[in-house]
């Protein structure tokens, strides 16, 4: 019996054993979404929110938005354009012109008006209500509002590296550019240096 | 072969308490050691036989089912194999992501484990993890490049030009040697093609510029010209940039190209054809069995006068054989074998909607083999040093145990313990070594490449290997809609 005992101790231990060693292959942690998650040094969320909260404050603080207001007597209305991604890396722009776009609209300052790849969506739409939904219930075409100015930008890299260290140099420039002159009324710009060290060996 | 005649055939008892038969053990260890040696069924003929086809799905269907034989220590190589199926089936999102994952993986590479590289040490080099020479990792963004150029995503197209360009400054830093491989004349042309589709003039010259130079600095070992279209791109993006000097210096170099200017070419549309040509070469093991005793040398000889080879599947037989002798050493190194292309140049022919057939001949732009054969020996001395110096390792690891098995058995039993410890441990040691033999296989042996301006409008594209006749090279054709200025990618395979 005592033998047993033990045997099946011994078979409880290694089943634990091996249940903990499974445990540790994923692990999961909730974290709040503004803490810093450096792992790779690619662009990641924190630099995408870093980006967004700088082009939110400089868009806001400059005159550009004031001068409009105070001589058309309305918000500007800004389309967004291309954002070209010079870099090294895949990155979705999206994510920091989607939270400008935001917080710029949140804080009833600035209107934004569909871009080219949501218009063509929202015409098609349109022409389908014209055909299949009731009268009083359709969109007309035609009223659709012109935008004021057009912001476009980029994302540009430089990259330097050597036995395992690199350097990573982000750049955002964003600009608001007026749609009947051609003029850059505003200018935004983030810069981000990461700097990477791989080791070369571990045990 | 005088251990054979001695062999015992008395049951023998064992250390931990039970009884084996001489006979049976041999055959069990026998099984044991044949196990790791027997040939495995070689997914690159099934993949070859299925792109032969013109079955491509069924080409990226044996790489992903063989995604578990690949192994944790061939993530990277498993992502390169299925990254270029997945192209050649026209999944290039699906290529993408599983290319992308072998970068990664190829990052995380960098730091390398001390306790990976010991234990590789003490078997064969397939136990480390496998990185892919240098010339591999740039396709890898070569092949990226090309997915992204196919779907239209020219933005992204261009971040895998920076890439390569990064990769290769890094490579270029790193090594020393001349000859080596430290630069890209065909990930740079490549390069100069994306960046001139999208406008992109300065940067494209900047590009063909260096991709002359790399050729023209490796035309020694890499066996490929100039490609005569880079000529024309030179002296085309020169004058575009009104660099009178270079364009001068280019027209005196190659006085008989024939060229556009860019302006002429500005209405038409450009159709960029990338050719893949034959099988890249594989490797296979080249053992050298050192004897250390004269009968040793006896049985060696004779071992390979019967046998008259050194390929894998007469490794079970060395195994034991050696084994039993205990006076082997087996070092074991890579060597290429090459898979010419028969294609040298192969045709496409693009028929407009009236009727017009416009022909296209590619042109070499990238020798994998020659590629290949220069990593290796530029590899070899270091695979040889370390091969020579795990094989003694195992060799006195193999000694030892024996000897100390045989004196813990005691006087009676020591023999026999002697004698069967001494197979497992030294048949271990020759059926542990290995060479490192993998290599992205799905690549071809060649990359042709052809560039053409045709008027814009519907095209209907039929591609012709100009090599030794084979009915089953005949594609379906395929239909091209090209607006002005616009810039369309052909990625077609021809085999063999």
């Amino acid at each position: 019996m005592i033998v047993m005992d033990r045997g099946r101790i011994g078979f409880v231990a290694l089943v634990a054993l091996m249940l903990a060693g499974c445990v540790q292959e994923t692990k999961i942690t909730r974290v709040d979404s503004g803490v810093v998650t450096d792992l790779s040094g690619r662009w990641n969320d924190t630099d995408s929110r870093i980006v967004a909260e700088s082009m939110v404050k400089e868009a806001l603080e400059y005159p550009w938005l004031n001068n409009f207001a105070s001589s058309k007597h309305r918000q500007p209305v800004v389309v967004v354009g291309t954002i070209q991604n010079s870099s090294h890396e895949h990155i979705n722009v999206n994510t920091f012109v989607t939270d400008l776009e935001r917080e710029l609209t949140n804080s009833q300052k600035v209107t934004f008006v569909a871009g080219k790849g949501d218009r063509d969506e929202l015409r098609t739409e349109r022409k389908e209500q014209a055909m299949y939904a009731r009268e009083d219930t359709q969109k007309a075409p035609g009223k659709e509002i012109g935008a004021d100015y057009m912001m476009k930008g980029s994302i540009a890299t430089i990259l330097d590296e050597a036995d395992g260290t690199k350097a990573v140099f982000y750049q955002v420039d964003l600009q608001m550019v007026d749609l009947e002159s051609n003029a850059k009324v505003w200018f935004g710009q983030k810069k981000i240096k990461k700097v990477v060290e791989k080791k070369r060996s571990i045990f | 072969m005088s251990c054979l005649a001695s062999r015992p055939t008395a049951p023998v008892l064992a250390r931990w308490g039970f009884f084996i038969s001489i006979q049976s053990l041999a055959a069990l260890v026998a099984l044991v050691l044949l196990a790791g040696c027997g040939p495995s069924v070689n997914r690159y003929l099934l993949i070859e036989t299925s792109l032969r086809a013109h079955d491509p799905k069924g080409a990226d269907a044996i790489v992903a089912a063989a995604e578990k034989d690949y192994g944790s220590k061939s993530r990277v190589l498993y992502g390169m194999d299925r990254g270029m199926t997945l192209q050649l089936a026209g999944d290039y999102q699906q290529s993408n992501a599983v290319l992308e994952q072998a970068e990664e993986e190829l990052d995380r590479l960098y730091t390398r484990r001390i306790r990976t590289e010991t234990l590789a040490f003490l078997t064969n080099d397939a136990a480390l993890p496998y990185e892919g020479d240098s010339y591999e990792q740039v396709l890898i963004n070569v092949l990226k490049a090309l997915n992204y150029a196919t779907m239209g995503q020219w933005q992204d197209a261009l971040v895998e030009a920076r890439r390569i360009d990064h990769r290769l400054n890094v490579l270029s830093d790193r090594t020393k040697e001349k000859n080596a491989y430290r630069d890209d004349g065909f990930a740079r042309y490549l390069s100069g093609i994306l960046y001139e589709s999208t406008g992109d003039v300065s940067n494209a010259f900047i590009a063909y510029r260096n991709a002359y130079e790399t050729f023209e600095a490796t035309r020694a070992w890499s066996h490929t010209a100039v490609p005569s279209q880079l000529r024309a791109d030179l002296l085309r993006t020169a004058e575009a940039l009104h660099f009178t000097h270079e364009l001068a210096e280019y027209q005196q170099l190659f006085p008989e190209t024939r060229w556009e200017t860019s302006q002429a070419l500005q209405q038409l549309a450009q159709v960029v054809v990338i050719s893949y040509n034959g099988r890249a070469p594989h490797k296979e093991d080249q053992f050298l069995d050192l004897p250390i005793s004269l009968d040793a040398l006896q049985l060696v000889l004779l071992n390979r006068g019967l046998l008259q080879s050194n390929r894998h599947s007469n490794r079970g037989v060395d195994t034991v054989l050696y084994g039993l002798n205990g006076r082997v050493v087996r070092v074991a190194l890579p060597r290429l074998v090459p898979q010419k292309t028969q294609v040298p140049v192969d045709t496409v022919n693009l028929i407009s909607d009236n009727g017009v057939r416009v022909m296209v001949n590619t042109e070499l732009a990238h020798n994998v083999t020659a590629q290949a054969d220069n990593a290796l020996s530029e590899r070899m001395a270091g695979i040889t040093v370390k091969a020579l110096a795990r094989a003694a390792t195992k060799f006195a690891l193999a000694e030892g145990t024996t000897r100390g098995a045989q004196q813990a058995a005691g006087k009676d039993a020591g023999p026999w313990v002697g004698l069967l410890v001494g197979l497992l441990t030294k048949g271990l040691a020759v059926a542990s070594e290995e060479a490192d033999k993998r290599s992205w296989q799905t690549l071809p042996d060649e990359f042709h490449l052809a560039r053409i301006w045709v008027p814009a409008g519907r095209y209907q594209v039929q591609s012709s290997a100009s090599g030794p006749l084979d009915p089953l090279k005949l594609e379906p054709m395929r239909t091209l809609s090209l607006a002005p200025g616009e810039t369309a990618v052909l990625i077609q395979r021809v085999m063999p």
